[in-house]
């Protein structure tokens, strides 16, 4: 299975917002997540770069890559890879962190997108963090898998990790709480 | 038959969909937007799926969301409803490549027919009686002008994107042509992102008349009556029924004859409605194909007896139709009122909590809908909140049961439409049965 590593920003949100539960069970086998085509795709940015181009598709065994410029040359590139066996691409853009602050001071970091939720980078590595870490600001806090894609959700926040709301392997909705995390610990 | 369905909806046509599954012992997955998770179509689903916060383009849009809430929960297959992800081909490609069967038209069948001008063109070459227009798109006001010249005024200027009156100016004269053509082409560009338009011969007094086709995977292909939707605000239906008063047996069959052969013209599949304008002289002329289910449908159920929805679900699984156009059979006299939460007279939209909220009841009354005492009729989608759909054995009793409805139908702390249904209902033209799509603007300017 092809898998694609990419970074999502995680949103979060009030500790008090109310969250539907959801009975959502996963069915399909759990591979782990893995990411060995960064390589591979920076030569398609470079091509894309090098010859100037607005739009690139790449269409071969099953995998598609589609890399496409988000205005003139110069600005930043919107990569979007996808699995053809695993549908479109995720939404980075609309996943842009949202803090807020809380009344008793803890953030929640909510899922930004549906997906698998997943502690740790393969079945046998360490999770990411464990509860009564302090996390960074970037830090890599967990995965979501969406379409075979690999999102990390990185912390938006400094703090120590309170509590760990969502099981790794079982699915995750959009806004459900991942984390919950003291902001005022911060060593 | 597939053991999991995801309706990737909400408000009524969710519900309906999770019906229709129900009753076929198929699991549901609802899937909302984070201002919709108390709704009645997350609470009657056997599981659902928050996709994303309350604007459409990031809940239920949100293509990589919503095929990622099919993934998790196993869905097999997935119905759009209507709007949404309902005509966008490029959703229906991505779930036939990953193997979520779209229950609706193919990818290329929405591609064709989403496409007006190349509708028409396909319409064309089939010898297809199609409205008196421009032959493709109007690259200039050079174009335009000689198009309307030839076609005669007075013309509609159309986008080829397009769909409910956007893009779409009426031309009485030539020195307005020049005018209306560039506000119809940024109109275009802004709402569809393509200023592309056509125009066609405009009608006085036209009746917007459709006709309800289903073609299984194989290509078998049966029409099932025709819907009048004359009544219309701006391009927006308000009031459906069926069969028409305008339509005998020998034009339903003539007009059921064309509907087939225009979706046949695309290798059609699943459920569709063919639109027809028809003029005062029975001529009817094809102005598009909706490749989806159509908010009107149940008027359509309500006369042939069949469930379109689950028809729908056991063409998309690769069954037959089970029945033949010969045992169609029309039978009563079928409405529908749409309740939108909008000012009745202004139709400004009156989003907020609903205080009360008693539906009518009674033989011959249906109504879809997601309402209850207590709902929160939210501003970010459409303003429908109830169907309310009466059958007849004629038109005569199927009408005096719509007015004993809506006298019933009791919706407290929001405007809404009911009241101009009543006035609709009690219309002398409109009971007799004579309305074009002029009727409602004349109802209204009548009374200011």
């Amino acid at each position: 299975m092809k898998k694609v590593k990419r970074s999502v920003r995680a949103r979060s949100s009030s500790v008090e917002e109310p969250i539907a539960s959801n009975r959502a069970r996963p069915t399909k086998n759990d591979t782990g997540p893995m990411g060995e085509h960064s390589q591979f795709i920076q030569s398609f940015i470079d091509l894309l770069k090098q010859h100037n181009l607005a739009e690139l598709e790449f269409e071969r065994e099953g995998f598609r890559i589609r890399l496409k410029r988000e205005s003139a040359a110069g600005s930043p590139l919107v990569a979007k890879s996808e699995n053809t066996a695993g549908g479109g691409p995720a939404q980075a853009d609309s996943q842009a962190a949202a803090i807020s602050e809380q009344t008793n001071g803890m953030v929640t970091i909510t899922s930004p997108i549906v997906g698998t939720f997943y502690r740790s980078p393969s079945p046998d590595a360490d999770a990411y963090v464990e509860e009564g870490d302090v996390v960074k600001k970037g830090q890599v806090l967990c995965i979501v898998e969406a379409m075979k894609l690999m999102n990390e959700i990185e912390s938006e926040v400094i703090g120590r990790v309170v509590k760990i709301l969502a099981e790794s392997t079982k699915p995750v909705e959009y806004g459900q709480p991942l984390f919950l995390i003291d902001p005022s610990q911060t060593g | 038959m597939f053991k999991k369905v995801l309706i990737a909806n909400r408000g009524e046509i969710a519900l309906r969909v999770i019906r229709a599954c129900k009753e076929l012992g198929i699991a549901t997955v609802a899937i909302h937007s984070d201002v919709d998770a108390n709704s009645l179509h997350v609470r009657l689903a056997d599981e659902h799926v928050c996709v994303g916060p309350a604007e459409d383009g990031l809940s239920y849009r949100n293509i990589p969301n919503v095929l990622s809430a099919a993934e998790v929960t196993g869905a097999e297959a997935i119905h759009p409803g209507y709007g949404f992800l309902s005509e966008n081909a490029h959703f229906a490609e991505v779930c036939e490549s990953i193997g979520v069967k779209f229950i609706g038209p193919t990818s290329e069948n929405i591609a064709a027919l989403g496409d007006k001008a190349r509708a028409r063109e396909i319409m064309i070459r089939r010898n297809i009686p199609v409205l008196p227009g421009s032959p493709g798109e109007l690259h200039s006001e050079g174009d335009a002008l000689e198009a309307a010249r030839k076609i005669g005024f007075p013309v509609i200027i159309k986008a080829t994107a397009g769909g409910g009156g956007r893009g779409m100016r009426v031309v009485n004269k030539e020195d307005e042509l020049v005018r209306a053509f560039q506000a119809a082409q940024t109109e275009a560009k802004s709402t569809f992102g393509n200023e592309a338009v056509y125009l066609e011969r405009y009608f006085i007094e036209p009746r917007h008349i459709e006709v309800q086709v289903l073609a299984d995977e194989r290509g078998r292909t049966v029409y099932l009556g025709e819907r009048d939707c004359s009544i219309q605000r701006r391009y927006q239906k308000l009031v459906e029924e069926t069969p028409s008063p305008a339509v005998d047996e020998k034009l339903r069959r003539e007009m059921g004859r064309v509907a087939v052969e225009a979706v046949k013209a695309v290798h059609y599949r699943n459920a569709g409605t063919v639109e027809f304008l028809l003029d005062k002289d029975q001529n009817f002329f094809f102005m598009e194909v909706n490749a989806r289910i159509q908010v009107e449908h149940p008027i359509t159920e309500m006369i042939t007896g069949i469930d379109l929805i689950k028809e729908q679900i056991r063409i998309a699984a690769g069954m037959p139709l089970a029945f033949r156009q010969q045992d169609i059979k029309l039978s009563g006299h079928s409405f529908e009122c749409r309740i939108n939460a909008e000012d009745p007279e202004k139709f400004t939209p009156c989003p907020g909590l609903i205080t009360r909220y008693r539906p009518p009841g009674g033989i011959g009354v249906r109504v879809d809908s997601v309402m209850e005492s207590n709902s929160m009729v939210v501003p970010h989608y459409d303003s429908m909140i109830a169907k309310l759909i009466t059958y007849g054995q004629n038109r005569e009793e199927s009408m005096a049961r719509m007015r004993r409805a809506l006298d019933e139908f009791v919706i407290e702390g929001i405007k809404t439409t009911i009241p101009l249904h009543r006035r609709i209902f009690v219309d002398s033209e409109f009971t007799k049965g004579r309305v074009s799509t002029t009727f409602l603007d004349r109802l209204l300017a009548n009374v200011s």
